[in-house]
């Protein structure tokens, strides 16, 4: 019995020696600076607990080399450097920057990242509670309420002039969304589903549902949403005004999302789509940039991928006064 | 052998319970929302949404939101001369940060609601409704806050 043992163990000990002459295709390994502008004690905490698969400096452990651990490891690698890779910091604009905190920030507090399988391995990357504090402190500080110029003041007043004087509405047919998505332009007359006010990025946001949507809404059914639920969410930039107060700015976007969990299988079960800017130019370069809203919208899989709580819209002693 | 199939059945069970489980979703944000008591007149977040703003300094957000008068006329004119029978209500909002996304705001009780009726002479009636439930309330410069409101532009889309 004992002997039958040995004998298995040294022929498993065997393979995985074997195994070893396998690897995967080698990763480019170089040096990654601290992120410039940035304090040390937030440097300290990416470098620490993101940089091994987000910057083109990792620093792999022996374990982490070895066959078969290592093709799960290098794969880890290569896709969290396509998605976010901090090496690229310098060349960032600052609002790209920002927006790349606030979404790591969120990954991180979402418990998405560090990707567990890899915490699980390496428990110093596992972050903690003050550690998230400080970076939450820190994204935030990036991004007060600015005073708006004139010049972007001047464009919003050009925007509305030519919005009410009906010259702003599209004269041809709006070009679809690169996944083949058309254009919906009567979100405007849909009902408020609730509001945002996205200090992360400077916009006001306005949540639309269509009827079918509010439907659920009123029977309370916001977890399953049904097929032909359709979400328009609008964007504006903040303007903010002398005495401090905010309104809603020059037209930045409007997205949605389409129920159809036949048709839209591939990305949760919804279509999604964004125009931007008053000329609606459809966004994205081909029908992946939908994996993008995907992304960011899974910590909310649990809830059908919406973030919004809506406003219960049916009360019964206001309604048909 | 007796073991094993112990072992079995647990872990079926674990399975069944587990997959009837289901997480119970974000539901609606009721605590922003009317209810049943308040003494409006109507439930104003049925109409259509006019724009939208913040008030940093009181941690408030609004939304104004007309009737199709109102709305049809907000969308087609840079004046505050709304014609009779068009009603603007403005809501606002306590803000709180949203649970979901670090990086925002949402609302999360109404602190008060104004409504503004045009008449057909072009003179507006303003009424404040506030508390819990929202009950009609004097005002401290009606005359001004009908300013303010009726001053506000639509919130441009293409
Ligand atoms: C073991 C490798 C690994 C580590 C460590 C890691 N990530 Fe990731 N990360 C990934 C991979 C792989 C993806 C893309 C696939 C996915 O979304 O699961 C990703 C995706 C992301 C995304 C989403 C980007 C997008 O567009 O999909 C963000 C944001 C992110 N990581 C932030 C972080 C932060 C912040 C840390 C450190 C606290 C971190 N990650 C640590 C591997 C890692
Ligand atoms: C970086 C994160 C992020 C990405 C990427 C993203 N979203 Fe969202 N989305 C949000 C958040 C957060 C909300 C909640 C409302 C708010 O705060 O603006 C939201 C809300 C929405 C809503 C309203 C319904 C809901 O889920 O609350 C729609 C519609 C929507 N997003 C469409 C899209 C589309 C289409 C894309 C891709 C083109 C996209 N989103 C990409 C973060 C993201």
């Amino acid at each position: 019995m004992k002997k039958k043992t040995g004998i298995v163990s040294l022929i498993l000990l065997a393979i995985f020696g074997m195994l070893q002459f396998f690897r995967p295709e080698k990763l480019s390994n170089s040096p990654a600076g601290d992120l410039a502008g940035i304090p040390p004690a937030v440097n300290d905490i990416l470098r620490n607990a993101c940089y091994d698969c987000h910057s083109s400096q990792t620093n792999l452990r022996w374990y982490d080399q070895l066959t078969p651990a290592n093709y799960l490891v290098y794969s880890h690698i290569r896709d969290g450097r396509k998605v976010l890779n901090f090496s690229k910091w310098d060349s960032m604009a600052t609002p790209a920057q920002n927006s790349a905190l606030y979404y790591a920030l969120n990954k991180i507090m979402e418990g998405e990242m560090p990707l567990p399988a890899y915490t699980m391995v390496h428990s110093g990357a596992k972050l903690k509670p003050a550690d998230i504090e400080i970076l939450k402190k820190y994204t935030f500080s990036r991004t007060p309420r600015g005073k708006t110029d004139t010049v972007q003041i001047n464009m919003a007043n050009k925007e509305y002039v030519d919005f009410i004087q009906g010259k702003l509405a599209p004269v041809t047919k709006v070009a679809p969304a690169p996944n083949g998505i058309d254009y919906i332009p009567d979100y405007r007359n849909w009902k408020v589903m609730s509001t945002t006010d996205r200090f992360d990025n400077g916009t006001l946001r306005i949540i639309f549902a269509n009827d079918i949507a509010v439907k659920s809404i009123e029977q309370h059914q916001t977890k399953n949403w049904p097929d032909g639920a359709v979400f328009a969410k609008t964007a504006w930039k903040q303007q903010v005004n002398v005495d401090g107060s905010v309104s809603a700015g020059a037209f930045w976007q409007v997205e949605f999302m389409i129920k159809d969990a036949r048709k839209y299988a591939e990305t949760a079960g919804w279509g999604w789509a964004r125009w931007r800017g008053d000329k609606l130019k459809p966004y994205g370069e081909n029908a992946l940039f939908a994996t993008e809203c995907v992304s960011c919208h899974q910590p909310m899989k649990d809830n059908d991928f919406v973030f919004t709580k809506p406003l219960n819209l049916l009360i019964p002693t206001l309604q048909n006064k | 052998m007796k073991n094993l199939s112990i072992g079995v059945i647990m872990l079926t069970t674990m399975v069944l319970f587990s997959s009837c489980q289901s997480q119970p979703g974000l539901g609606l944000n009721d605590a922003a929302s009317l209810h049943s008591r308040d003494e409006l007149p109507e439930n104003p977040l049925l109409l259509h949404a006019i724009t939208s703003g913040v008030q940093p300094k009181d941690s408030t957000m609004y939304t104004l939101y007309g009737n199709d008068a109102a709305f049809i006329y907000a969308g087609s004119h840079g004046d505050s001369s709304y014609p009779d029978g068009a009603v603007l209500y403005e809501v606002t909002w306590q803000q709180q940060a949203d649970e979901q996304w670090a990086g925002a705001h949402v609302p999360k009780k109404i602190v008060y609601v104004e409504r503004l009726e045009y008449a057909a002479d072009g003179q507006a009636t303003y009424t404040l409704y506030r508390g819990t439930p929202l009950k009609k309330a004097a005002a401290a410069n009606p005359a001004l806050r009908a300013g303010v409101i009726a001053g506000q532009r639509m919130a441009v889309s293409p």
